[in-house]
Order: structure tokens, then C-alpha cells, then sequence
């Protein structure tokens, strides 16, 4: 299966996280009812903690002999996986997309959508600003009038 | 009989159902095509849109959406190299090196008939089986839902994820984010932490609407620009010679398409992967080595994955249980439309049942139309920038996640979500595993809670159950199989009938 297969940057750590969210689960599913009877509102959610703590054991257990990616200490892997998953225009996306979620509550839908489309597609396009803002005025209209008129939904 | 019969024409008498099919259908072949878009992305974004609607409207879309959404991913598999949806990977194998060779067009309209073929085979079977077996399940034990769910899970642990205990740590993952809120018993909060805003629960599309939507578009930005590569594109309606020469393969793959499509938990994806493991062992001559532009080993995916279309809503309307993804997001829209999914839903809406079957029938026909014609206007869609669309992506989904409470904690929610999803994919889990242990979790949850009720809360005696009833005991042997086919145990004697 994987047994050859180099672990990615950040992989062992991100594994060790997924064991503890396993063990916060078990936790938090024990504090529902404890061990009372076989059908309480707890069991369900404690055999599902069970579960996946013990995929998690097996999965880390199954890696401890991969070969360990390339780095050299903590600080060499963090940067390792930055560089290769959080790529600059990842982050200023992310970053954008967080400002985005702000403008919504503040300007309301259009202009915040508008504001968006255009400086994420003149990032993304590197520039192109003539076209980028054509296609976020008609992107804007278009979504705006399908979902607000057409479906009738509600939009932040 | 005269109300199946006009239940199944509902869809094709009125206008606005006969529109929505079709715009769905062309829609679904777009979405499916263009790579960074997926059908089961497309379809939970859609449904928080549709829960204002009438059911029949919204379902109509949906089965058009996710119809031709099956079928579209193959266009750019061949185009490309790139299928457009998991489903259309082994249909890149032979339909890229048939366009290497200039025989775009014929690949892609013989994957158009295969497709429409499978997919009515698939529809026939879900019209002849599905009401027997709602009979069946009408005397279906919970244990026995409970066992089916897990099979489920398991399946699609074993088959889509890399390991299963990756498969599994994502199903019981989802299975616990389903569980969040208020247990609908004892009014019990789990896993809510004292929050308030937990108490509702997290609403499922919120959870696809991230790991499909926001996760995938961060995902593509990798990719943010790749060029697109053009192929020539030319005689696109294939003979009746070539038809009928292919007819054979393309009812052997239906059948594995269906079957495996109605296996709950799999789709159209691991069906089209097994009808081409079929095509390379069956075909002993085929028209070219296979993975070198071979039709047959075009034929045989395209045809298993539309027949797991049909296949997928045999356990969704019968059972109660998703046969993928995407029928795990109709599900979620039948029950917000105040319908019960499964053995009930032949008795009490016997419309839903026979109106899905006319309109998925409508939907091939409407596939077969769009698939033949308008490829020049498609060449050049697919064509889209990536850096044009993932904006455009994320606005979508932060308008369908707010949609559904007009609340802008659902938004933040997906994005969570999306970001969780996004580092998942990175370390190789799966995101399928994870929504159908959304969708199943509570109702494992329940069926378990039953069973052990009806045993009083005896362990031994449930336990008992589990080998002592002849179904019970035929989806356990199926449980403890599964998994041990999946442990060192098996490789272990495989190795000693070896030496």
C-alpha cells in the first residue's frame, strides 16, 4: 500500500493534532453520559472516539518506518511545508477571502462581492485590470440577480 | 400502475420541470467538465438554494445537474488530460491518447452514447429492483441499518481512501460533526462545548459547501496557470457500426456500474475504475493496446459511471442510505422537504420515487442532445482560467452557506471547513468518507440506540443478534470481511498459500 511512501512536511504533526482531536472527542463524547447503559445518547459518540483514536494509533503506527521528509529540524520542515502547500498566492487568497467575509458585514453584498472579484482577479491575473473589472461587473450582476431575483435567497 | 405512469411523466408534460431537467443536465455537463468544478461541489452549493422551492423542482435540477455532471468530467479527460470529476479518471487512460492521435470527436461522442446507454441501464434497474427491495426493508431490523451504514462506511473507507483506517478516521470524523447539537431523544448536548450556536448542530451542506467547495479552489490555485491544451475537435456523432461493436462491453460495464453504484458509499468513481479493470481482462483484442487509445477501455468506464447514477439511488430511495456523495446530498434536500427517505418513502410518496425514475430517464435523453451538439462553445468554456473561477468559486459558496440560516456563523463555518478540508486533502484523506459519516452518523446513531433497546440493553444479546438472524448475519460476515481484508492478516495468508 504506502508502506514506501516519504512522509510530506508537516505530516507527522498534523497526525499527532488529528490524535488529539481523537482524544478531545472520546473526552467530550465520556462527559455526555459516562459508561451508563449501552444505549445512552453517549455510547454512539464514544465508540466513534474509540474508533478514531485507534485509526489514528494505526496510521501513526504504520508511518513510524517511512523515510522522514528531507528537513533538518522543526523550523526547516515548518518552512518546507509553507513553501511547498501555502504558496504566496494562497496566502494572500485566504487572506482576501478573510478580508471579504469583513467587507460583507460592513458594505453588504455587492460592493463587498465587487471589491473582491476585482482585486482577487488582478492578483491572480497579474494585473488585466480593464478585463478583470468587466468581468466583475457582470459576475456581480449576474450572481445577484440569479440568486436575489431568480432563486429569491437571502444574501448577506 | 396508471399513477406510477403518470408520475413518471410528470417531468416530461410539464414545462417548467421539462426546463429545469434540462438546464440542470447542461449545467451538470459544464460543471462537470471544468476541471476545479465538481458535480458534488455544484449540487451543495445548489440545494441551499432549492430548499425554498418546491421538491419536485429542486430534485429535477438536481437529477439534470448530477446526470450530466457524471458525464461531463469525461470531456476534459479526454480534451485535457484532466478528468473534471473523480468519476472520469480511468477515462482519461485511452480518451487522451485517442485525442493525441486526432480522434477527439469520435472519443467523445461515443462516450456520449455509452454514457446515455449506462445510463438507462442503470434507471431500468432502479425501476425493476428498487420497489422489491422497499419491501424487503420494510422488515429490516435497525441492527440491520446499522450494519448497512457501517458496510457503507467501510466501503468507502477501503475503496477511496488510501488506507482505511484513513477511510475510517474520516467516516467516524463526519460521523461525530453530524452528531453535533442536541441528541433528538434526551435533548442531551454533544459535543458542543457549551456554545450556544452548537446547539442546532452543524448543518451538513455547511460541512460540503467547505471540504468540496473552499477546499478544492485553494487546492487549484496550485495550478492557478497551467495553460490550457487545445485539441482538435471533428466528427463527434459515432457510427452505428461503432455502437453496436461496443454494445456488448457497455452492458457487461453497466451491470458493474450499477451494482457497485448501489453498493451504499460507492460511486460512480470506483465504478468506472472496476469496468475498466473488467475491459483489460475481458477484451482480448481490443482496437489498440489498452492506455494507448483502446475504445473499449473508453467505453467501459463511461458506460459503469452513469449506470452508478441509477445504481447510487437504489439504496438512497430504498434504504434511506446514500450511494455517494451526491445522494447523500439529496437525502439531506428530501428531508428538509419533509420526506423520509427510505423504505416508508414508496408508501407514503410513491410520486417521489417514480417522478426521479421519468426524470432521470429525461435527463439521459437531454444528455444525449447537449453531448452531440455545442462542443465548439464548450471547447472554449473549459477554457476558463482558473484565476477567473476560483473568486467566482468562493463567492458561491459564502452565498450557499449564508443562505441556509441567513446567518453569516454558517459562513465562517465552511470556511472553517474548507480549510480543514484543504489540509486533509494535503495529507491524503479523503473527503467523501468524511460527508457520508455526516449523513450516517445519525442515523447510525439511532439505529444502534434502538437495537440495543429491543434487547433490552443486553450487549450479549445484541451481540447475538448480529450472528443469529440470517440477514444480520450475512451484513456482519460482509463487516468482519471487509476489515479483515483490509489488516496484515490477509497478506499474511496469502503469503503461506504462496510458499
Amino acid at each position: 500500500m504506502s508502506n514506501e511512501q516519504q512522509l510530506k512536511a508537516g505530516e507527522r504533526a498534523f497526525n499527532m493534532l488529528l490524535l488529539l482531536l481523537s482524544l478531545g472527542v472520546l473526552y467530550e463524547a465520556y462527559q455526555i453520559a459516562g459508561f451508563d447503559l449501552p444505549n445512552s445518547p453517549g455510547a454512539f459518540p464514544m465508540l466513534l472516539g474509540v474508533i478514531m483514536t485507534a485509526s489514528m494509533v494505526a496510521i501513526l503506527w504504520g508511518q513510524r518506518q517511512h523515510p522522514k521528509p528531507g528537513t533538518q529540524g522543526v523550523l526547516d520542515e515548518a518552512r518546507q511545508f509553507l513553501h511547498e502547500h501555502f504558496p504566496l498566492a494562497i496566502i494572500i487568497f485566504s487572506a482576501m477571502a478573510i478580508a471579504y467575509l469583513f467587507l460583507l458585514e460592513f458594505l453588504g453584498f455587492i460592493p463587498a462581492t465587487a471589491i473582491f472579484l476585482f482585486v482577487s482577479q488582478v492578483y491572480l491575473r497579474h494585473g488585466r485590470l480593464l478585463t478583470s473589472l468587466i468581468i466583475t461587473a457582470v459576475a456581480t450582476g449576474v450572481i445577484y440577480a440569479l440568486f436575489k431575483l431568480l432563486f429569491q435567497v437571502y444574501l448577506p | 400502475m396508471a399513477d406510477s405512469i403518470s408520475y413518471f411523466l410528470m417531468a416530461w408534460l410539464d414545462p417548467s420541470l421539462l426546463m429545469l431537467t434540462a438546464i440542470g443536465t447542461l449545467a451538470g455537463i459544464y460543471v462537470g467538465a471544468i476541471p476545479g468544478l465538481s458535480v458534488t461541489m455544484a449540487t451543495s452549493i445548489l440545494i441551499s438554494f432549492t430548499f425554498s422551492w418546491d421538491v419536485n423542482d429542486a430534485l429535477a435540477l438536481i437529477v439534470g445537474i448530477y446526470t450530466g455532471g457524471v458525464y461531463g468530467g469525461s470531456r476534459t479527460a479526454i480534451l485535457l488530460n484532466i478528468p473534471g470529476a473523480p468519476s472520469s479518471v480511468a477515462t482519461s487512460f485511452d480518451g487522451y491518447p485517442l485525442a493525441q492521435k486526432g480522434e477527439a470527436g469520435q472519443a467523445i461522442g461515443l462516450s456520449t452514447v455509452m454514457s446515455v446507454i449506462g445510463g438507462l441501464i442503470g434507471v431500468a434497474v432502479l425501476a425493476s429492483v428498487a420497489p422489491f427491495l422497499s419491501d424487503m426493508a420494510l422488515k429490516f431490523a435497525p441492527r440491520d441499518y446499522f450494519l448497512i451504514a457501517a458496510l457503507g462506511l467501510l466501503l468507502v473507507g477501503s475503496l477511496a481512501a488510501e488506507s482505511l483506517s484513513r477511510g475510517i478516521f474520516a467516516a467516524a470524523m463526519g460521523a461525530v460533526i453530524g452528531l453535533v447539537g442536541l441528541d433528538q431523544v434526551t435533548a442531551d448536548p454533544r459535543f458542543t462545548m457549551g456554545s450556544m450556536q452548537l446547539m442546532g448542530g452543524i448543518h451538513y451542506v455547511v460541512v460540503m459547501i467547505g471540504m468540496f467547495g473552499v477546499a478544492e479552489a485553494l487546492s487549484q490555485l496550485h495550478q492557478i496557470n497551467a495553460k490550457p491544451v487545445r485539441q482538435k475537435v471533428d466528427k463527434i456523432i459515432p457510427s452505428l457500426h461503432l455502437v453496436l461493436k461496443f454494445l456488448p462491453l457497455s452492458i457487461r460495464t453497466s451491470v458493474i456500474g450499477v451494482i457497485v453504484g448501489a453498493l451504499p458509499g460507492t460511486g460512480g468513481d470506483i465504478a468506472s475504475l472496476f469496468a475498466y479493470d473488467h475491459a483489460k481482462r475481458s477484451v482480448k483484442n481490443p482496437s489498440r493496446p489498452f492506455g494507448k487509445g483502446a475504445y473499449e477501455g473508453l467505453v467501459a468506464p463511461e458506460t459503469a459511471n452513469n449506470a452508478a447514477v441509477g445504481g447510487a439511488y437504489v439504496p438512497m430511495l430504498t434504504l434511506g442510505m446514500p450511494g455517494d456523495a451526491v445522494t447523500a446530498i439529496i437525502i439531506g434536500a428530501l428531508v428538509i422537504h419533509g420526506l423520509d427517505p427510505g423504505p416508508m418513502l414508496m408508501i407514503q410518496a410513491p410520486h417521489i420515487f417514480w417522478f426521479t425514475v421519468g426524470n432521470l430517464v429525461l435527463a439521459n435523453i437531454f444528455l444525449l442532445i447537449f453531448g452531440l451538439t455545442g462542443i465548439k462553445v464548450f471547447a472554449k468554456v473549459v477554457e476558463l482560467p482558473k484565476a477567473i473561477l476560483i473568486p467566482l468559486i468562493l463567492v458561491l459558496c459564502v452565498v450557499g452557506s449564508y443562505s441556509l440560516n441567513s446567518s453569516m456563523t454558517e459562513v465562517y463555518w465552511m470556511l472553517g471547513f474548507g480549510l480543514l478540508g484543504y489540509f486533509m486533502k494535503i495529507f491524503r484523506f479523503q473527503m467523501g468518507p468524511v460527508i457520508l459519516g455526516v449523513i450516517l452518523g445519525p442515523l447510525m446513531d439511532k439505529t444502534y440506540r434502538q437495537a440495543m433497546s429491543s434487547v433490552g440493553n443486553d450487549t450479549g444479546s445484541f451481540l447475538l443478534a448480529l450472528v443469529t438472524n440470517p440477514l444480520s448475519l450475512i451484513l456482519t460476515t460482509a463487516v468482519v470481511l471487509l476489515l479483515l481484508s483490509n489488516t496484515p492478516l490477509k497478506r499474511l495468508l496469502q503469503r503461506r498459500r504462496q510458499t
